[in-house]
C-alpha cells in the first residue's frame, strides 16, 4: 500500500518538466542564470532517479518530507526548533485542520439534513416530497461549485452584506468577545462548508433512501410488524440502524474526494487549507509539499477506512459477534 | 409499471427524529441570522467631500499570493515587495519625477575614475527597535546579497562590486572594476537589513522573515498565516511619520473574489483589468460613488516575439511582414479598451530613454504581402496558405494563461490569416510555460510582457551572451551593433551621452524587427474615496507615489474595525 | 434483448427525463454548424460585451464573439471530453475487473491492491498535477481523467464476474469445456452491462463537472478553443454586470449534468432490482 501510494507521487513528481526555479523571479531580467543553478544545487535535483527514490522512500516512512523549496525554507510536515528555540510551524500542519474542520462541519451538516431527508423520500416515496427532494438534490449535485459560489457571494456577501465574503475571519477577530468570535467564525464558514455540502447530499440522501427502501423490504421487517410494533419504532430501531451501517464505509471512502474537492472551495474563499496549499504548490512546482500532501491525504484516507471499518464493527452485532458478512 | 413501490404507507405525525432535526434546524437559523446581524443601515457619507489631513484609520488592500518571506532579496516575489518596500529602506530612492535622490543616503559621490560611489548616510538613523542604522548594516546587507548562501536572484549586479568598505559609520563606499552606469539604479533596489538580528542566521529559514525590523514608516504588527498582514506606522520612521495609522494587506487568491470584496466595501484598493476600468464600475453609479479610478502609464509592454532560430523567422523581411500585418491599434482597442499606447521602442513613452522619432509598424497588409513574396512565399495552396518550398507557412503562438496577451494572439491569429498565414494558439500555466518553452527555447512565437526598472539597460534581454537556457534573450537575438550599444550604455556614466546611445539602440532594433510591440498597458487601480491625499495629477512615479501623506478622515473612516 | 433492456430502461420517468435532455443538449451540440449564427472565433473589437439580443441571443463576449455560437461549439468540446474520458476510465475499468474477477489469485490481489492505492489518493489532487505538470490540452484532460477514475468500474464488474462465475450456467459452460475468452465475452460480460453502463452513465456527468472545476482553476480547455467551463471561468469575473457570459454556460452545464445523472439514476432504479448501492 505505502509502496503504491510511493510510487505513484513520485512519479508524479518526475512527470513535471520544471523544476523550482520557475517561480515568479526567474522572470525577472535582473535575475542571472548563475543564482538559477545555485538554486538546483540547493534542491539536489541532479542526482539519479533511483537515488531520489530510495531517498524519498526512506523519508516518507518516517514522515520526512523535507522543507519546501520557496525561498522561506518552512518544513513541509511538521514543525522543528532550531537551536535558538525558535518553532518553525509546518506547511501541512496548518493547513490540515483547518481543511479538516471545514469538511467535518460539512460532513457532520450534510448527514444531519441527508439522513432525515433520506427517510422522509423513502417513507414517501414516489409522493412530491421524495420527488422534489430528489430534484433538488439532482440539481445541487449538478451546479458547478465555483459558479455557484460566487452568485452567492454576490448576493450575500454584495447586494445584501449579510456574510462575509471570503476568509475565515474578520480583521478585528482579535478584539472580539468569545461570543463574537464564535458568531464571526460562524459568518465566514457558512458559506465554504455549506456550498460544497450540497454536493456531497444528493448522493446521501439517495444511498439512505435507497437503503430505507431496501430494508424495509426485509422480512424481519415485516415480522417486527407483525408482531405488532409500533410504526415508529420498527423504523427508528430497526430499519434505520440497518439501513444507515453501510453509511459509514461510503463516509470512509468519501474522504479523498473531499479532500481533493477542497481545492477550488478555499481558492474562492480564500481559506488556507490543503487544497490551496495544494494548488500553490503545482503552479510553483514545489516538490516536496506536493509530495507531502499526497501521501498524508492516502494516509488519511488509510485512517479514515480504518476508523470506518472499526465503527462499523463497533455497530454492526453480527460483527462484533465475529460472524462475517459477505 | 416497473417501479417498485414501498411496501406500506405510513402515516404518523412527525416522528421523534424529525422533531429533533426541526430543533436543530432552528438553532442553525438562530445561529445564522444572529451571525447576519450586522448593522446594515449605515448613514449616507459623502465620499466626494475632500478634508485637512488627518493621522489614523486603516487602509485595507488585497493581494492574490501570500509572501514566502519579508526579506526581498531572497523572496523574489511581487508580493514580498509589496510589504517590504513599507519596512525597509534603501540607499536610494526615486523621486516624483524619477530622478534618484537619497533614502537612507544624504548625498553620494561618484570617483573622477568613475569606478567607485561614496555614500553618505543620514545621520542617527534607527531601526525600529531603537538600534542605530549605520553603515555597517550597508555593509552586511551587500555582503549578505553576494553570499553564495543567500541564492539571491538579485545577487549580479552587486557581484560586480570589487571592493566594500565603511570608513565610519556613516560613510559606504563601493569600488568597481569599471564604470557600472546601473549602479546607482541597483542601490536604490537593495533593501539595507539590520546586522545586529540577521548576523549568523540562516537567512532562507530565520525568523526575521516572518518578524522583521525595518526603518521605514511602517512596521510589522501581525501576520495570520494565509489571511492578512497588518502594518502599523513605525513612531521612530527614518523618514518621519506617515498618517495612515494601520495598513492592512488581506490574502485573497481569486480575482473575482477580490473584486467582490472591493464592492462590498471590504477592501480599500485593487489592481483592475481594462473591462472592470472601463465598462463595470462606470456602469455601476454606487461603485462610481465611493471609488476613484487611477491609470498611470506602466513600465511595461506586451509583445509577439520570434524565435529568431527558426525558419522563417531568421529573416527579416518576414518578421517585418508580420510587424505590418498586425493590427496594433485594432489591439490596443480591443484587448486594452484604449488603455494602451502604440510603441517603437521599449521604453515607457515619454520618458528621457523612448526615442520619440521612432513611428511604429503601420497596419499595412499589402505591403507585408510584397515582403513575404520577396522572401520566397507563394500563393497559395487549397486552404488560402502561403507556400514556401512545398510548405506551407504555419506556426504556434505560445502565451502564458493571461486575458489580455491571450485575446491579443486571438486577433493577431486573424489578421495573419488574412494574408495567408495559419497560426495555432496555445496557452499554458506559466511554470510549463517557462521551462518547455523559453528554457529549452522550443516555440516559434511567443507572447509576453516585458516589465521594466527604471535605468534604461536592457543587456539581459538583448545582448547575444544572454541565450543559455533560462536567460532572457530566449528569443536568440544577435546583433553586433546592438551588443556594441549595450556595452557602452552599462558604461557610460553621462545621462546625455546615454540618450543616445538608447535612441539608437531602439531604432536598430525597431529597424531589425525580432520582436512585434503590441501595447505598453497603463496599470489601473480602483481606490476608495474615503484614501484621501494621493498626488493629483499623478506624478511620473505613480499612483503610489509619497503614499505616507495619504490619510483617512475620520468621518469617511470603516466603524467596525478600530486600530486600537 | 437490448430493445427490451432499452424500452425498459426509459419507463423510468427519471431515465426518460435524462435521456430527452441528454439528447437534446447532443443534437445542439452536434448541429452546431448549422445553427450557430455567428462563426464561434468571428471577432469583432466593436461589439465587445454586448448584452443579449436579437443579433445575438446570448450576447457577445470580451472580443465580441457570439456567445451562443461559442456555447454550441463549446458543447462538443465539453461533451467530448466527458465521453471520451468515460470511454476510456470504462475501458480499463472493464479489463481489470475482468482479469481480476475471472483469474482470481495473485491477478486478483495485485489489482485490488492497485485500486485501493488509487482510490486512497485524492484523486482532484492526481489530475491536478498531472495536467499541470503536462499541458491543459484536451487530450490530456480526457486521458488524466479517465486515468484516475477506473476504480469503480473495476469494483463492479469484478463483483459482477465473481458472483456470475458461481451461477449455473457459466459452471456448465466451464465444465463443456468453453475457452476462457468465450465465457468473458459471450456469458460474463454481457451479462454485467448493467451496472457497467449505469456507473458510465454518471461517470460522463462527473466528468464534465470536472472539467469546469479545472477550467476555474486554468486547467481546464484553453482559449481559444471554447468549451463550457472556460466560457464559465472567462465570465465569472463579470458575474455581476455581464451575467450572460457566466448564466449561459453555468445552466448549460447544470443542465447537461443534471441529464447524465437523472439518466444514471433512473437506469439503476429501473434495471438493477437490487439497486441500493451508491456512487
Amino acid at each position: 500500500m505505502l509502496i503504491g501510494i510511493s510510487l505513484i507521487s513520485f512519479f508524479i513528481m518526475h512527470l513535471a518538466p520544471g523544476d523550482i526555479t520557475n517561480n515568479e523571479a526567474a522572470f525577472n531580467p535582473k535575475a542571472s542564470e548563475e543564482s538559477r543553478q545555485k538554486l538546483r544545487e540547493l534542491y539536489h535535483l541532479d542526482k539519479p532517479v533511483i537515488v531520489q527514490y530510495g531517498l524519498w522512500l526512506k523519508r516518507m516512512v518516517q514522515l520526512d518530507f523535507g522543507n519546501s523549496f520557496k525561498p522561506h525554507q518552512k518544513p513541509v510536515f511538521w514543525q522543528t526548533t532550531d537551536k535558538d528555540g525558535n518553532v518553525t510551524k509546518g506547511m501541512i500542519q496548518e493547513a490540515l485542520p483547518i481543511t479538516l474542520m471545514i469538511n467535518i462541519l460539512g460532513l457532520i451538516i450534510t448527514l444531519s439534513l441527508a439522513i432525515p431527508l433520506g427517510i422522509l423520500a423513502a417513507r414517501k416515496y414516489q409522493g412530491w416530497q421524495d420527488r422534489s427532494i430528489t430534484l433538488f438534490n439532482f440539481i445541487g449535485f449538478s451546479i458547478p461549485g465555483f459558479w455557484l459560489s460566487l452568485l452567492l457571494m454576490y448576493w450575500l456577501g454584495v447586494v445584501n452584506n449579510w456574510l462575509p465574503i471570503s476568509g475565515l475571519h474578520s480583521l478585528n477577530y482579535e478584539n472580539l468577545s468569545t461570543w463574537g468570535k464564535f458568531t464571526d467564525s460562524l459568518s465566514h464558514l457558512i458559506m465554504p462548508v455549506l456550498i460544497p455540502s450540497v454536493t456531497g447530499l444528493a448522493g446521501i440522501t439517495l444511498f439512505v433512501k435507497n437503503g430505507m427502501l431496501d430494508v424495509l423490504n426485509q422480512d424481519y421487517i415485516t415480522t417486527a410488524r407483525a408482531k405488532g410494533l409500533n410504526e415508529h419504532k420498527v423504523i427508528y430501531t430497526h430499519a434505520l440502524r440497518n439501513a444507515l451501517l453501510p453509511l459509514i464505509t461510503i463516509i470512509g471512502l468519501s474522504i479523498p474526494g473531499l479532500i481533493g474537492g477542497s481545492v477550488i472551495a478555499e481558492t474562492i474563499f480564500a481559506i488556507d487549507g490543503m487544497g490551496k496549499l495544494f494548488f500553490d504548490s503545482v503552479t510553483s512546482r514545489d516538490f516536496p509539499v506536493i509530495m507531502g500532501i499526497l501521501t498524508i491525504g492516502s494516509a488519511l484516507t488509510l485512517v479514515g477506512n480504518l476508523v470506518a471499518d472499526i465503527a462499523y464493527a463497533w455497530a454492526d452485532p453480527r460483527v462484533r459477534r465475529g460472524v462475517m458478512r459477505g | 409499471m416497473l417501479t417498485k413501490l414501498p411496501p406500506v404507507k405510513l402515516k404518523q405525525p412527525p416522528s421523534h427524529f424529525e422533531k429533533m432535526w426541526g430543533f436543530g434546524f432552528i438553532i442553525f437559523a438562530t445561529l445564522l441570522l444572529s451571525a447576519c446581524d450586522k448593522q446594515n443601515a449605515a448613514p449616507r457619507i459623502d465620499y466626494n467631500r475632500s478634508y485637512p489631513s488627518v493621522d489614523g484609520g486603516v487602509m485595507i488592500s488585497a493581494m492574490t499570493g501570500e509572501p514566502s518571506s519579508l526579506i526581498y532579496m531572497v523572496a523574489g516575489e511581487s508580493a514580498s515587495a509589496a510589504i517590504a518596500s513599507n519596512i525597509f529602506n534603501s540607499l536610494l530612492r526615486y523621486d516624483q519625477n524619477l530622478d534618484l535622490t537619497g533614502e537612507l543616503a544624504e548625498s553620494w559621490q561618484i570617483s573622477d575614475d568613475q569606478k567607485s560611489i561614496t555614500f553618505k548616510l543620514k545621520p542617527n538613523l534607527k531601526w525600529s527597535d531603537g538600534k542605530p542604522l549605520t553603515s555597517d548594516d550597508v555593509l552586511f546587507t551587500w555582503q549578505l546579497v553576494t553570499d553564495e548562501k543567500t541564492h539571491s536572484p538579485y545577487a549580479s549586479d552587486y557581484q560586480l562590486v570589487k571592493k566594500a568598505e565603511t570608513p565610519d559609520s556613516l560613510t559606504f563606499k563601493v569600488t568597481y572594476d569599471q564604470a557600472y552606469a546601473p549602479a546607482l539604479d541597483s542601490w536604490s533596489g537593495l533593501q539595507i537589513l539590520p546586522k545586529h538580528l540577521l548576523a549568523g542566521q540562516d537567512v532562507h529559514t530565520t525568523n526575521f522573515a516572518r518578524q522583521p525590523v525595518g526603518s521605514n514608516y511602517y512596521q510589522l504588527d501581525s501576520w495570520t498565516h494565509g489571511e492578512n498582514i497588518k502594518l502599523s506606522r513605525n513612531p521612530s520612521s527614518v523618514l518621519g511619520p506617515a498618517n495612515i495609522e494601520q495598513l492592512v494587506t488581506r490574502i485573497i487568491p481569486d480575482n473575482s473574489a477580490q473584486f467582490l470584496e472591493l464592492m462590498a466595501d471590504n477592501i480599500d484598493s485593487m489592481g483592475l483589468d481594462p473591462i472592470k476600468y472601463s465598462r463595470i464600475i462606470p456602469a455601476r453609479p454606487e461603485l462610481l460613488e465611493k471609488l476613484n479610478l487611477y491609470k498611470e502609464l506602466g513600465n511595461s509592454y506586451t509583445y509577439m516575439g520570434f524565435n529568431l532560430k527558426h525558419k522563417p523567422f531568421d529573416d527579416a523581411r518576414v518578421r517585418k511582414a508580420i510587424n505590418y500585418a498586425i493590427d496594433k491599434q485594432e489591439i490596443i482597442d480591443g484587448v486594452y479598451l484604449g488603455l494602451g499606447i502604440n510603441i517603437a521602442s521599449p521604453y515607457k513613452p515619454g520618458t528621457r530613454w523612448s526615442n520619440p522619432d521612432l513611428q511604429p509598424y503601420p497596419y499595412d497588409p499589402n505591403k507585408a504581402k510584397v515582403l513575404l513574396k520577396q522572401a520566397g512565399f507563394v500563393c497559395c495552396n487549397n486552404h488560402g496558405i502561403l507556400m514556401r518550398d512545398g510548405k506551407p507557412f504555419a506556426f504556434e503562438i505560445v502565451t502564458n494563461q493571461n486575458k489580455e496577451r491571450e485575446k491579443s494572439a486571438v486577433l493577431i491569429q486573424r489578421r495573419l490569416k488574412e494574408i495567408g498565414i495559419d497560426v495555432k494558439i496555445r496557452a499554458v500555466e506559466w511554470a510549463s510555460f517557462i521551462s518547455r518553452f523559453i528554457k529549452t527555447g522550443d516555440f516559434d512565437v511567443v507572447v509576453l510582457g516585458w516589465g521594466l526598472g527604471l535605468d534604461p539597460d536592457q543587456y539581459n534581454i538583448w545582448h547575444s551572451s544572454q541565450q543559455a537556457p533560462g536567460q532572457f534573450n530566449f528569443i536568440g537575438y544577435n546583433n553586433p551593433t546592438v551588443d556594441k550599444l549595450l556595452e557602452q550604455g552599462r558604461t557610460e556614466l553621462n545621462p546625455d551621452k546615454r540618450q543616445k546611445i538608447y535612441h539608437e539602440f531602439a531604432k536598430v532594433l525597431l529597424e531589425d524587427s525580432p520582436i512585434v510591440y503590441l501595447s505598453a498597458g497603463y496599470g489601473l487601480t480602483a481606490m476608495h474615496k474615503r484614501i484621501q491625499g494621493i498626488v493629483d495629477p499623478i506624478p511620473p512615479a505613480g499612483v503610489g507615489y509619497d503614499s505616507q501623506k495619504w490619510y483617512i478622515p475620520q468621518p469617511l473612516r470603516r466603524n467596525e474595525i478600530s486600530a486600537n | 434483448m437490448n430493445n427490451t433492456l432499452f424500452k425498459k430502461a426509459l419507463s423510468n420517468p427519471l431515465a426518460k427525463a435524462g435521456f430527452i435532455i441528454i439528447l437534446i443538449v447532443f443534437l445542439l451540440a452536434m448541429l452546431a454548424p448549422l445553427i450557430a449564427p455567428y462563426d464561434p472565433d468571428e471577432i469583432n473589437v466593436k461589439a465587445i460585451l454586448l448584452e443579449p439580443s436579437m443579433q445575438h441571443w446570448m450576447g457577445t463576449d470580451g472580443l465580441g464573439r457570439d456567445v451562443l455560437s461559442r456555447m454550441l461549439y463549446g458543447g462538443q468540446i465539453s461533451l467530448l471530453v466527458g465521453l471520451v474520458a468515460v470511454g476510456i476510465s470504462t475501458a480499463i475499468g472493464i479489463v481489470l475487473g475482468a482479469l481480476s474477477g475471472y483469474y482470481r489469485g495473485w491477478v486478483d490481489t495485485f489489482i485490488m491492491r492497485l485500486v485501493d492505492v488509487m482510490l486512497s489518493i485524492p484523486s482532484f489532487f492526481l489530475i491536478l498535477a498531472v495536467i499541470a505538470f503536462l499541458e491543459p490540452s484536451i487530450i490530456n484532460i480526457m486521458i488524466v481523467i479517465g486515468l484516475t477514475s477506473w476504480m469503480g468500474v473495476t469494483r463492479l464488474v469484478r463483483a459482477e464476474f465473481l458472483s456470475l462465475s458461481e451461477r449455473e450456467f457459466v459452471q456448465a459452460s466451464r465444465t463443456l469445456g468453453a475457452k476462457d475468452a468465450r465465457l468473458i465475452f459471450t456469458h460474463l460480460l454481457p451479462n454485467s452491462l448493467t451496472p457497467i453502463i449505469v456507473s458510465s452513465v454518471l461517470g460522463v456527468a462527473s466528468a464534465v463537472l470536472m472539467e469546469s472545476g479545472l477550467s476555474f482553476l486554468g486547467l481546464g480547455v484553453q482559449a481559444p478553443q471554447a468549451s463550457w467551463g472556460n466560457i464559465l471561468t472567462d465570465g465569472k469575473e463579470y458575474i455581476q454586470f455581464a451575467w450572460w457570459l457566466s448564466l449561459y454556460p453555468g445552466m448549460a452545464i447544470l443542465i447537461t449534468v443534471l441529464g447524465y445523472n437523472l439518466l444514471g439514476e433512473g437506469l439503476r432504479d429501473a434495471l438493477d432490482p437490487r439497486s441500493g448501492s451508491s456512487k
